[in-house]
């Protein structure tokens, strides 16, 4: 389990005043659990995922992964960035296998290994091709069957789906379920699209900008529901789907009309 | 009615499309070859129509044939002491040597003061220092310090080489993005690793940018170095042939110096599709 106990974090700003970004920020992460983190941009998301991911040290506060504290990244927390960072000098498949080279796994076996990621997230066929010959959707599936493949006991995503466009993306969506579903894996993940979080998460975690806080958690049925029913649809016409994305559209736009009455 | 009727009836043409494009913006990628190649057909013409009219001296302006008959004398017949080819040869060797060397010390000194800052704070000064000068400027020092003999052709050249392919490489190293590198530290990349994997392939676009400015750097400081301080060398070749008044030999020279730079950057740029096929593409 990963525990985040009063997280803060303070950067310097250009002009050399402090900038708050995350302010005493707790959270656990659960196996078998995907946490969203909901907000709009600039509150503060990224910053707690590269503080998890260890790319970020904190000013306050301790983050643990099963009671051992972090201190820099590891293949324990596999990352999926919304930028496509796939390595174009290698292929799709040695994409795939990087960590199991950096981990000196021999050639065989991670030819292997990549494969049948390559098959669970339906890319067998382009094991061969090069990363900028695909489109940004497969690119994306390759991240995922990249961070995948170290066996992380996390896997956390920075809007992965951000940059795609809205048809591909639910295809993704779908798509992560399913690996999760099957995989079994933790995830931490992070969206401004509210319906992406409702559809994804078994916690959602809404987030409030400068200072970034956590200010409302909600715990959800539609992704487990989808899992087992496939059904997308259904849940997403649901009526306690769109109750669910009216409450948090008012829980953001209350920020916003707090933040107008503030200037 | 009728006028569905007249369209069944009408008979089949090819439809006359007026085919549209954005408005491009200066000549907007249109090509140009065939321009190109009649205006190098038309400055040709006119050399020869100069030249056959004697409007120009032949002294100062032989004509397209009388420096093909030469280019063949030169080539069989040799001039200054060697025949063209051996000249040629002379020059490429010392342009490769240098490039072998400053590449050698170039790429591995760059990588290093893109990644260290003690390596970049002590070497900052020194190639601040002599990279903006002209490398003829620091000839006479080398001449005095290793004599006239290829040595001090040698190093001149790998110096004027050494910082275009430093800078390069540096500025490999700054291009890496630092998404990939926490990617690629989060899938368990150790410092070698990192190093291998990420930072030096990404560099090498860049790397290889500057050894192609280096190869042109070098042999246009190599032919004018061969003018001042040589016995052999196509720069040299030219030199000889000035002093009399041979024309039709230094036009030989100034010829085959432009085939080479012009095979040299070919060559790069091969180079750079079999090394870095990716390039541009993400
Ligand atoms: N390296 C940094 N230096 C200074 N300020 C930063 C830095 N990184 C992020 N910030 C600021 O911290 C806040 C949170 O940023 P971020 O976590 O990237 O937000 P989000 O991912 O939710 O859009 C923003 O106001 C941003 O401007
Ligand atoms: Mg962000």
């Amino acid at each position: 389990m990963l525990t985040v106990r009063d997280a803060s974090v303070f950067f310097a700003a250009r002009d050399g005043s402090e900038v708050h970004a995350l302010d005493r920020v707790s959270l656990d992460l659960r196996p078998d659990s995907i946490v969203v983190a909901l907000g709009t941009s600039g509150c503060g998301k990224s910053t707690l995922l590269n503080a998890i991911a260890g790319f970020l040290p904190l000013s306050e506060g301790s983050i643990r992964l099963d009671g051992r504290s972090i201190d820099g990244p590891g293949a324990d927390r596999g990352v999926v960035f919304q930028k496509d960072t796939l390595l174009p000098w290698m292929s799709v498949a040695d994409n795939v296998a990087l960590g199991l080279k950096f981990a000196g796994v021999p050639l065989r076996e991670r030819r292997r290994r990549a494969g049948e990621l390559l098959r669970l997230v339906g890319l067998e066929a382009f094991a061969d091709a090069a990363p900028y010959e695909l489109s940004g959707g497969m690119r994306q599936r390759v991240g995922i069957a990249r961070a995948l493949a170290t066996e992380p006991k996390i896997l956390l995503m920075d809007e992965p789906f951000g940059a795609l466009d809205s048809l591909t993306r639910e295809n993704m969506q779908e798509l992560l379920v399913s690996v999760w579903a099957r995989t079994g894996k933790q995830i931490f993940f992070i969206t401004h699209s509210i319906e992406e979080a409702l559809f994804l998460g078994t916690t959602v975690v809404v987030m409030s900008p400068r200072p970034g806080r956590i200010v409302a958690r909600f715990d959800l049925e539609f992704v487990r529901d989808f899992a087992r029913d496939g059904s997308v649809g259904a849940i997403r016409s649901a009526p306690k789907f769109s109750e669910m994305r009216e409450t948090i559209r008012n829980i953001i736009h209350g920020f916003d009309a707090r933040m107008g009455a503030l200037q | 009615m009728t006028a569905i009727a007249d369209v069944r009836t009408a008979p089949r043409r090819a439809p006359i499309r007026r085919i549209v494009a954005l408005r491009p913006v200066g000549r907007g990628g249109r090509p140009t070859l065939a321009i190109t190649a009649a205006t190098g057909g038309g400055l040709i013409g006119l050399w020869f129509l100069v030249s056959s009219l004697r409007l120009a001296s032949p002294l100062f302006l032989p004509r397209p044939d009388e420096v093909v008959t030469q280019f063949i004398a030169v080539a069989t017949d040799g001039y200054a002491n060697a025949t063209l080819f051996e000249h040629v040869e002379a020059s490429l060797a010392r342009v490769m040597s240098a490039l072998l060397l400053a590449a050698a010390a170039g790429i591995p000194v760059g990588l290093l003061m893109g990644m260290n800052r003690w390596v970049k704070g002590v070497l900052d000064a020194p190639i601040g220092f002599y990279w903006p000068l002209p490398p003829l400027a620091y000839l006479p020092l080398m001449i005095i310090w290793l004599g006239i003999g290829e040595v001090s052709k040698v190093l001149l050249l790998t110096l004027a080489m050494f910082a275009p392919i430093c800078l390069s490489a540096q500025a490999g190293v700054r291009s890496v993005s630092v998404e990939r590198v926490n990617v690629a530290l989060s899938l368990g990349a150790g410092r070698g690793q990192l190093f291998r994997d990420i930072v030096f392939p990404s560099a090498l676009p860049e790397i290889l940018t500057g050894l192609r400015i280096s190869v042109g750097i070098g042999w246009g400081t190599l032919v004018a170095a061969e003018l001042i301080a040589a016995r052999r060398g196509i720069g040299y070749m030219i030199m000889s042939a000035s002093e009399f008044l041979a024309t039709d030999v230094v036009f030989v020279g100034i010829i085959v110096i432009a085939a080479c730079a012009f095979a040299f950057s070919a060559a790069m740029r091969g180079l750079e599709h079999w090394l870095v096929p990716w390039k541009g593409k993400s």
